[in-house]
């Protein structure tokens, strides 16, 4: 899956496309790990595009926010269509995951937290 | 007689193309091989010695009698190539055969001549000894092969007297020899090398496939334990009827159900699906049923008993691994069913008196993804002809070739049109009609169903 990145501020926003199953959740678990190793833990994933998401595909955005949360960061996530949100939804991540309507609001969400 | 340098060469190379008919034919022996593989016995060596001997007589008698009675030959290529390919006592006995015959064919050059074929067969045989039993490269052959030949017409020189006559032998046969014997052995050890390549690579495929086999006997092995984790068949519950099926997309899968006896007369039904695929997610299961059937049997609550199984589970749950599920108990003489859902989808509920379809939502989270987590208990009183479908998604996500999802209005609309099947039939038709719908697509999922018929 082709991943596009961007930064505002000390935000790192990666974009999420088609469908992430158990054929891409190990592109997906690649970037977001590097973010990780280069202490990038301001994270909001874009999932404007995505159309499907199965429970490797959570597994691997669980897996990240367990790790950034231990380096006080946090990944929010921006833009669900109606069917990614339910399956986030059934799985009871909604409460683990802070979810916004827009990529700017979940980049913003992030300033009062940065010192 | 007339004979220029020219026809000499032409001459020599066509007794090197005979010679290249013999090596290709020579190493496709087991005598051969067995050399190359470095079971030097001595009835390989000996065998060796006996074939490459003969064809360093062949080129000598293949070599061309110039008007002097010397002969430009090809004796040497023989035992140069069988001591590097066999070691100094294959060499020097090939070359002690082809120099002896060569002796006792006498003329002018019969010393040097001879006495230069054994020489060459050592020469192979020390060469062999300083790379350690490794064969040449091409061009090495080739070369050690021309100043083999250098060194046979320098001792030419050296021994033949008179030097005049010595001069003109050397002379007319140095260019041919030199040429023809390198260009033969550097063609010889071309086609060994390409026999140690081919036979590498075939030795690389046949550890490659043993491994292959070795994996697939060992997921096959794991599919047996991982089957051996599930209910043999489902419980004789007395007013119920209840079936199973898991299938799993891969080899060994993520989803699991279960069926546990909760004395004195109640049992626990479970659903779930771990997340991801293959070995890891059916290792996660393994995990995550132990912790489930351990912590059922003794807490009084549907509730509880998942709260404490996730305690567990969350201690183990490294790289973010989950497992959503479903759980009931089943209070067979009161018609109760008590259940919590952590993160599963909720299993329908078809309503036999009125045809309805519930889903089975409960507030919850999926285990394994963080301690101390709440969980809501609903309790359901059932009726007459209620059918309960518990089902991972890969039952609702399984695709057809235009990528629409079989979903669950499909599966809703299957069981209500099915509800007079017995539960384990209702199961085989659901299940006939997922792979109708996926046809020729590859299973994604692990498909798992289970079926609470109430009767």
């Amino acid at each position: 899956m082709e991943i596009p990145e961007k930064k505002i501020g000390d935000v790192d926003i990666i974009s999420l496309s088609g469908r992430l199953d158990a054929y891409c959740a190990n592109d997906v678990e690649r970037k977001l790990t590097s973010l990780i190793k280069a202490n990038q833990v301001r994270i909001v994933v874009n999932l404007e595009h995505l159309e499907y998401i199965s429970s490797s595909g959570l597994r691997v955005l669980l897996s990240a926010l367990k790790e950034v949360r231990k380096q006080q960061g946090d990944i929010k996530l921006a833009c669900l269509k109606p069917y990614v949100k339910e399956v986030f939804d059934i799985a009871g991540f909604t409460k683990l995951f802070t979810i916004l309507d827009t990529e700017k609001g979940a980049v913003d969400s992030f300033s009062g937290s940065i010192r | 007689m007339n004979v220029s340098v020219a026809d000499i060469l032409i001459d020599l190379i066509g007794t090197a193309c005979v010679v290249i008919v013999f090596a290709y034919v020579v190493t496709r022996t087991r005598f051969f091989t067995a050399i190359l593989d470095k079971q030097f016995s001595f009835k390989n060596q000996l065998i060796l010695i006996l074939l490459f001997g003969a064809l360093s007589i062949f080129g000598t008698y293949g070599g061309i009698e110039l008007p002097s009675g010397a002969i430009a030959n090809i004796r040497d290529l023989s035992p140069m190539i069988a001591g590097l390919v066999g070691g100094p006592v294959v060499g020097l006995g090939v070359g002690l055969i082809g120099g002896i015959d060569r002796y006792f064919l006498g003329g002018l050059t019969c010393l040097p001549c001879s006495l230069s074929t054994v020489i060459a067969g050592l020469v192979g045989g020390v060469v062999y000894k300083l790379r350690k039993g490794e064969f040449v490269l091409v061009w090495q052959a080739a070369l050690l092969a021309a100043v083999m030949e250098s060194f046979h017409m320098g001792l030419v020189l050296l021994i033949v007297r008179p030097y005049a006559e010595a001069l003109a032998v050397v002379e007319k046969v140095s260019l041919p020899m030199i040429g023809a014997n390198a260009l033969g052995i550097a063609l010889f050890a071309l086609i060994i090398r390409n026999l140690i390549i081919e036979r590498r690579t075939a030795a690389e495929k046949d550890k490659y496939r043993r491994e292959l086999e070795r994996r697939e006997y060992e997921m096959e092995t794991a599919r047996g334990i991982q089957q051996s984790f599930l209910p043999d068949s489902p419980p004789q519950v007395e007013g119920f009827e209840l079936a199973a099926l898991s299938l799993p997309a891969w080899e060994v899968g993520g989803d699991f159900y279960d069926f546990i006896p909760i004395p004195p007369d109640k049992w626990g039904i479970v659903i779930a699906d771990v997340s991801g695929k293959g070995v890891p997610a059916a290792l996660f299961m393994a995990l995550s049923r132990t912790c489930v059937r351990a912590n059922v049997a003794g807490n009084s609550t549907a509730c509880e008993a998942i709260r404490r199984a996730n305690d567990l589970i969350t201690q183990d749950a490294e790289s973010g691994m989950f497992v959503t599920l479903f759980y009931a108990v089943l209070d067979p003489k009161r018609k109760h069913l008590n259940y919590v859902n952590a993160g599963h989808n909720p299993p329908l509920l078809l309503q036999g008196s009125a045809g309805n379809v519930i889903l089975l939502e409960a507030s919850g989270i999926a285990l394994g993804v963080m301690d101390d987590i709440e969980l809501e208990e609903k309790e359901l009183e059932l009726a007459s002809n209620d059918i309960v479908v518990l089902y991972t998604d890969g039952v609702t996500e399984a695709i057809n070739e235009k990528e629409e999802q079989f979903g669950e209005e499909r599966l809703t609309a299957v069981i209500t049109q099915n509800t007079n099947l017995p539960a384990q039939e209702l199961i085989d038709k659901i299940k006939e009609e997922v792979t109708v719908f996926a046809q020729g697509q590859p299973q994604f999922d692990d498909i798992t169903l289970v079926i609470l018929k109430v009767s």
